[in-house]
Order: C-alpha cells, then sequence, then structure tokens
C-alpha cells in the first residue's frame, strides 16, 4: 500500500531537513501509529502520503502510484484512493452534516443516486444518520470529527491518513473515535494514524512507527507510545 | 460536462455573486461603463468610414465657373463634357438656382443670408455625373483645364479628411480601449480573488478529496464570465438606446448624412460588446486564478 524507500524531505524556505532517508512499508488493511514529538517529522511523514508535501529524494508509492514522479494533473487521482482527517475537522460551516459528506462525492462527479446511498450509509457508520439536517456549530467536537471521518470514507478510500484526529477531544470521545477507525480497519482499510495519545497507543498494541529528528528511530508491531505522556 | 456538474457549477456562482454582492456590481458597472464607452468609439468610427466610403462612391463632379463669363463660353464646356468618354448627365445650376438650394439647406438660420443684401457671391455651375466612380477623378482633371471653369470638386478631399479624422479616432479609441481592458479586468480580478478567498477552506477540502483543478477552477471562471456577460447586456441596452436618440437627432438636422442603419447594425454590435465583456471577465478570472488559486 505504502512503500517508502530512502526518500529526504528539506524545506527550500528554510533549510530544514524534515525527514532524513525514511524508508518504510505499510501492507494492507494494517493499522499504523505514527509517534513522535512535535516537529519530529510526523506531519511531514503524514502529509507526504497525499502528496501535500512532495519528498526531495527517494522513492514513494502510495496505493500502487509514484507519488514522486506522478504529473501535477494525475494528483487529484491519487487523492480519490486516500481519506483525509485532520485534528480540526475542516467541516464547512454552512454546510449541513449531509451536504458536507456529499461534498467529497459531488466534487469527484459521482453519480447522484451513489452519493445519496453512500452517504447515507456512512453516516450510519460513524452514527450519526439522525443528524443529517444539523449544521457543524450544532454539533459537539467529537459528533463534528466523525461527520469528518464519514467524509474520508465515503469514496471507499484504500487508506485512510489521520494528522492527530483525537487532538481536540476529551479521553471518552477519543475512544469513540477510535472505535470508528478500528471498525473502519477491520472492513479491509488501512489505516495510518499520527497521535500523541498514550492511552489508546498503548491500550491498543497496534504497529508503531517512531520518528525522532527526521529518522524512524522505532517500528514495531504490536507497539506501545514509548514517551512520557 | 456531466449536467448535474453544470448544475453544481451554476448554483456555486450564484452563492458567490450574492456572498460579494458589492464587488459584483461594481464589476458589473466597470464593465458595462467601459463597453459603453467603447462602443460609442465603435459606433462612431464605423459610421465615419462609411460617410467617407459614401462620399468616395459619389459619381458627381461640382464645376464652377468663373465669374462674368459668356454664356458661349459656357455652352461650350458644357458641350466637351458631354463629348468626354463616360460621362452620364450634365445639368445646369445658375447662380440664382444655387441661391434657393443654399437658402433651403440653411432653413432656420437662412437669416444669416441677409447679410448679402441680394448681392450673390454663388458661381454659376455644372454638376457633372460620371458612370464610374474610378473615373471621377480623371473627369475632374480634365474639366479644370477647360476655359472659362474655375474649380472642379469632387468629394476627394473630404474624403482624405475624413479619413484623417477616422484614423486618429482609431488611434484614440484603441489607446482608450487598452486602458478600459486594463481597469475593467482589474476589478474583474478582484472580485474573483475575494470569492477564492471567500472558499479557500472549501478549495482545500476538494483538493483533499480529489477534485481536480479544472473542477476547482470553473465555477470562478464561470463568474467572471457571468459578470462580463451581465456588464456586456447592459452596455449593449444602453448603446441601443444612445444610437437610436442619436440617429434621431442626426436625421432631424441632416436628412442625408450617411448613418449606419439601426437595423441589423445594432445587432452586430451588441453581440460583439456582449462577447468583449464575457471574453474580458474569463481573462480577469484567470488571471486571478493564476494568482491566488494553487491548485
Amino acid at each position: 500500500m505504502i512503500h517508502m524507500k530512502d526518500v529526504s524531505k528539506i524545506y527550500e524556505d528554510n533549510g530544514a531537513m524534515a525527514l532524513d532517508h525514511v524508508s518504510v512499508d505499510i501492507g494492507k488493511g494494517e493499522f499504523v501509529f505514527i509517534v513522535g514529538a512535535s516537529g519530529a517529522g510526523k506531519s511531514t511523514f503524514i502529509r507526504m502520503l497525499f502528496r501535500e508535501v512532495l519528498p526531495s529524494s527517494g522513492v514513494l508509492e502510495v496505493n500502487g502510484r509514484d507519488v514522486t514522479k506522478m504529473a501535477e494533473s494525475e494528483v487529484p487521482y491519487l487523492r480519490r484512493g486516500l481519506g483525509v482527517i485532520f485534528q480540526d475537522y475542516r467541516l464547512l460551516p454552512d454546510k449541513t452534516v449531509y451536504e458536507n459528506v456529499a461534498f467529497a462525492m459531488q466534487v469527484i462527479e459521482a453519480p447522484r443516486r451513489l452519493i445519496q446511498r453512500s452517504v447515507n450509509s456512512v453516516l450510519d457508520v460513524v452514527g450519526l444518520r439522525e443528524k443529517y439536517k444539523a449544521f457543524p456549530s450544532q454539533l459537539s467536537g467529537g459528533e463534528q470529527q466523525r461527520v469528518a471521518i464519514a467524509r474520508a470514507i465515503v469514496n471507499d478510500p484504500a487508506i485512510v491518513i489521520a494528522d492527530e484526529p483525537t487532538g481536540n477531544l476529551d479521553p471518552e470521545t477519543s475512544w469513540d473515535i477510535m472505535d470508528i477507525f478500528l471498525r473502519i480497519n477491520k472492513s479491509g482499510t488501512t489505516i495510518v494514524m499520527a497521535t500523541h495519545d498514550k492511552t489508546i497507543v498503548d491500550t491498543l498494541r497496534k504497529r508503531v512507527i517512531a520518528i525522532e529528528d527526521g529518522h524512524i528511530v522505532r517500528d514495531e508491531a504490536r507497539g506501545v507510545y514509548g514517551y512520557e505522556a | 460536462m456531466k449536467l448535474r456538474t453544470s448544475e453544481y457549477f451554476i448554483r456555486e456562482v450564484l452563492i458567490s455573486l450574492r456572498r460579494n454582492n458589492w464587488m459584483s456590481f461594481a464589476s458589473v458597472g466597470t464593465v458595462a461603463v467601459s463597453l459603453f464607452v467603447l462602443g460609442v468609439f465603435m459606433l462612431l468610427v464605423l459610421n465615419m468610414n462609411r460617410l467617407a466610403s459614401t462620399l468616395e462612391s459619389q459619381v458627381q463632379i461640382s464645376v464652377y465657373f468663373q465669374d462674368d463669363i459668356k454664356d458661349s463660353v459656357r455652352d461650350k464646356v458644357e458641350e466637351d463634357i458631354l463629348e468626354m468618354q463616360g460621362i452620364e448627365s450634365v445639368k445646369y445650376v445658375s447662380k440664382d438656382e444655387a441661391m434657393e438650394r443654399l437658402k433651403e439647406r440653411l432653413g432656420d438660420q437662412k437669416y444669416l443670408l441677409d447679410a448679402l443684401e441680394e448681392k450673390n457671391p454663388l458661381p454659376d455651375s455644372l454638376e457633372v455625373t460620371v458612370k464610374m466612380p474610378e473615373m471621377v477623378e480623371t473627369a475632374a482633371n480634365a474639366i479644370v483645364k477647360m476655359d472659362g471653369v474655375e474649380e472642379a470638386k469632387y468629394g476627394q478631399d473630404v474624403v482624405e479628411h475624413l479619413f484623417d479624422i477616422t484614423r486618429l479616432m482609431r488611434i484614440f479609441g484603441l489607446a482608450l480601449m487598452v486602458l478600459l481592458a486594463g481597469a475593467t479586468l482589474f476589478i474583474i480580478s478582484n472580485t474573483i480573488r475575494l470569492t477564492v478567498f471567500a472558499r479557500r477552506k472549501e478549495i482545500a477540502i476538494m483538493k483533499y478529496v480529489g477534485a481536480t483543478d479544472w473542477f476547482i477552477r470553473w465555477p470562478f471562471l464561470l463568474e467572471g464570465m457571468v459578470l462580463g456577460f451581465i456588464g456586456g447586456i447592459i452596455a449593449a441596452l444602453a448603446l441601443r438606446s444612445f444610437y437610436a436618440a442619436m440617429a434621431a437627432k442626426i436625421y432631424s438636422t441632416l436628412a442625408f448624412f450617411p448613418l449606419m442603419p439601426q437595423y441589423p447594425f445594432m445587432n452586430y454590435v451588441s453581440v460583439a460588446i456582449i462577447v468583449s465583456g464575457m471574453v474580458i471577465g474569463t481573462i480577469g478570472s484567470t488571471i486571478s486564478l493564476k494568482r491566488f488559486l494553487k491548485v
């Protein structure tokens, strides 16, 4: 699913080396936590996967596509195979729950009947079917993140990439969100999640990749967070 | 483009026009004013061209006699002209007749002639019509050499003057056009920039979920096009009433002035104006997209 070989990233504006010859493989259906201090290169790692950041050197393949050699015009098609979730939800405030999720299908010109069916079904997955008419401002943080997850999975992506999805949520709500991720993962979707949440990582015992100063310092199959919370 | 996609685009454009109503209004206004001024120049240039070519195609030469010549000389000139090749007709106009015509032409202002106190300064003349416009110059040159002939005038000098003026107006119009087009582009691209700014979150999300660049660009291009289109329509309507009013005014004073008839001429002008509006609008949004929409 994800193949990274000798990937480095140097930011041109300040010359900082965010990733230094990183190699890693992530297979289909895996659930991977990316951990590390702020500024260690976690965010760069995550953002490279959906080609928001382009590697300076090395080979990066995501979902069978060569990200480094890809033409600009192919990027949208790479992203259609990925679902991206952020800490700050990034919902459109003037659209309802339903519209926020449907939006992801409209802009890739999916057939209308398919949109209706898929949106209803993912709203069931995240448990927000009844609130489909609500606006984001009428929802709690956890509910907003669930809408964002619904939007990320509505196009049935092979990989879900989440950048600190529980960062703004209280522990109980975080577990609700993790529960959804586990269910998505069970259906065969690969999940790559950057997180600072020690309890979640230590409890779930999934694969953990730790990044420090641009290097992968640890890659364990049933890992733990390994830092003080 | 798929039907539901067009629906989506149209809805997006309407939302955006409403959201930026003041900027949209300003854009439409600028487009309308600019295109109206352009249109006025277009009308002027086209009409002057027409006037010039009408005069150029005139086959008449006015032959003025010297003062106090004998009737025999005059008759001789008339006969000689009739014997020339390519002459259609020759008509004698006495000085009294010429005076009558002048009074008629002056209309309300014929009191100006009172100053002459019954003295008639106008010469006797012949109106010579040739068969083809190309022959006018040769014929006039031959006639002016005849005895008793003071002058043989035809449209040429007027035509040349008119062409000079038209050329100047074209240059001036072009400069003005560049200036106005620049202003219009500026304000349209600013409007679109506001739209892009207002929707930057939406654009970011569209990119994350894999919308193509063109899918993202289209609503903005359409918005610019619509702004230009509306401005163009307003300018075209204003130009039509302007031309109708001007035509009425000109015909009431100069009945024989060869104005371009309003139909279908004004339809072509309207189409040209509206199309220019759309083109300017589209270019304006393209500029903005290049600068502010990193997709």
